[in-house]
């Protein structure tokens, strides 16, 4: 397998984008990730578009065949990517073996998801049809109410409080106040997370990410030509994906997020690096619970630990692993299949050092995890300075 | 009459599942035999639920899975005001939600009242 490097990367802003339909998103994002990469005069081999629900929430179908189109990129390869809320991870990860493979010389993955525009209710509704359909969805679950069971378990067995839930959101909003393509602009105190409402009891509002439109893309080359593209390449050093039960109950152990553990240990495996080399990482904070789970499973805290090494400003931006220094999805925003590329294009930024009041300074490795369904199918990726 | 939950047991090597697979998770054999759960479980966690799905009428919408003593787990909705991890809890037949027009039936977990 040859090596494979991100030479540019973009995306929108993040947030309630009224007048833009998820075309216009895909191309907003496109087009600067193959500006950053100076491959604006270049012809792609391969496109791949993830996406979570473009049929259900605006109506068109085949979208990956209407970019290319868009984007004159004709007559290159172009396939949506579907993975729930991993989509992007999974495009990301498919962009990278089709390169590393020596199929493809230049492909562009990018990820969208126009979703202010539809009820919330239905939103959920089509979330939910992410759980298994005969013992989860019919029962009335909803994504909430999966996160709401694993969280009271959390709680129970791994020392997390209600002050610890408030913490994280509390910590990526402050830092989404230093990222201009953040969606939730404000600070929030932990009483305010502590009192906001409750959604599905322990889970409160403050404890979720909003719902939002956006789009990420990122440029992927050889890594012996990136320089002739980028001054500032990084590499993919390893992906990892893996898999759970469909429904949550049948796992051995319910507060284990198996899907993450196995993931990120194949990704380190692949980078030949341990969790203690990463030196910024973002994490799939759909949920703030998922944040110091994942924090866990993925290998930088012992099991139980995540909530201490929260409350000791370890994951701070100034701590010894920053997680989430874009805000996270909890203040970022979530658009669905943006989600997975947008992790990877704010590590691009924090390895070159372009993230400006967020940076973590003198990062060499990057980790993220993008977790899909309720963590029955996880893409990790690392990324490294070249 | 009261009917029973059922699970799925693996003719092959006897691990027991619920929902069914199409292969056993453990040994990828295709036969199984229905066995009932039984009537009694525990209570693992729990939500209510205040953000509803259309055709649910419980508000808030109480959620949980429980287990049963042969290690089988199930998701369904609770009955009863005062719910707590670890009470007993027994599966009751019924009408669980509306879903369009139709009336969909399955499984609740109601607390377990040992005979007096
Ligand atoms: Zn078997």
């Amino acid at each position: 397998m040859r090596d494979v490097a991100i030479i540019g990367c973009g995306m929108t802003k993040f947030g309630r984008l009224e007048g833009k339909g998820l075309m216009e998103l895909l191309v907003e994002a496109s087009l600067k990730a193959i500006d950053d990469g100076g491959a604006g005069d270049r012809d792609f081999d391969a496109v791949y578009v993830a996406n979570f629900a473009a049929g259900e929430l605006t109506h068109q179908t085949g979208i990956a065949s209407s970019l290319v189109d868009q984007l004159s990129l004709l007559p290159a390869a172009a396939d949506r990517v579907e993975n729930g809320p991993a989509s992007g991870g999974s495009a990301i990860k498919n962009g990278f073996l089709a390169v590393a493979s020596g199929a493809h010389d230049l492909v562009l993955v990018v990820g969208g998801e126009k979703m202010t525009h539809v009820d919330t209710d239905i939103i959920t509704d089509i979330v939910a049809t992410l759980s298994q359909p005969e013992t989860e969805y019919v029962h009335g679950v909803t994504l909430p109410s999966l996160v709401a069971m694993f969280t009271r378990l959390y709680m129970q067995h791994h020392g997390v409080t209600e002050r610890h839930l408030a913490m994280v959101a509390v910590k990526n909003h402050a830092n989404a106040l230093k990222n201009p393509y953040a969606h939730l602009q404000k600070a929030v105190t932990i009483e305010g997370v502590m009192n906001s409402v409750m959604i599905a009891d322990p889970l409160r509002l403050y404890h979720c990410c909003p719902i939002s439109d956006g789009g990420a893309s990122v440029v992927l080359c050889p890594a012996d030509e990136a320089k002739n593209y980028s001054d500032a390449p990084v590499r993919i050093a390893g992906f990892g994906q893996a898999t759970d039960t469909h429904a949550v109950h049948e796992r051995e152990n319910p507060t284990v997020l198996k899907a993450v553990q196995l993931a990120s240990k194949r990704a380190f495996e692949m980078a030949k690096l341990m969790p203690g080399d990463i030196n910024v990482a973002e994490l799939h904070d759909a949920f703030v619970i998922l944040e110091i789970a994942q924090s866990e499973d993925a290998g930088f805290f012992r099991k139980g630990e995540g909530a201490k090494a929260l409350e000791e400003g370890k994951t701070a931006l100034d701590g010894e692993l920053p997680i989430n220094p874009s805000g996270g999805l909890k203040a970022r925003g979530h658009p669905i299949g943006a989600t997975g590329v947008a992790q990877v294009v704010e590590l691009v930024w924090q390895l070159r050092g372009e993230s400006g009041k967020r940076q973590v300074k003198g990062a060499e490795h990057a980790y993220c995890c993008n977790f899909g369904g309720f963590g029955n199918n996880v893409v990790a990726h690392i990324l490294e300075r070249m | 009459m009261q009917e029973l939950m059922v699970g799925f047991k693996c003719k092959g090597c006897s691990m027991l599942h619920y929902p069914r697979h199409a292969r056993c998770l453990r040994c990828k054999g295709t036969v199984f035999e229905e066995v009932e759960l039984g009537d009694e479980c525990k209570l693992l966690t729990y939500t209510k639920l205040y953000a509803l799905p259309e055709g649910i009428e419980m508000t808030p919408l109480l959620l949980g899975i429980v287990e049963f003593p042969n290690g089988v787990r199930a998701l369904g909705q609770l009955k009863g005001d005062d719910i707590k991890v670890g009470m007993r809890l027994r599966p009751i037949w019924g009408k669980i939600r509306k879903l369009g027009e139709k009336d969909i039936y399955g499984f609740r977990f109601e607390p377990f009242y040992s005979p007096q």
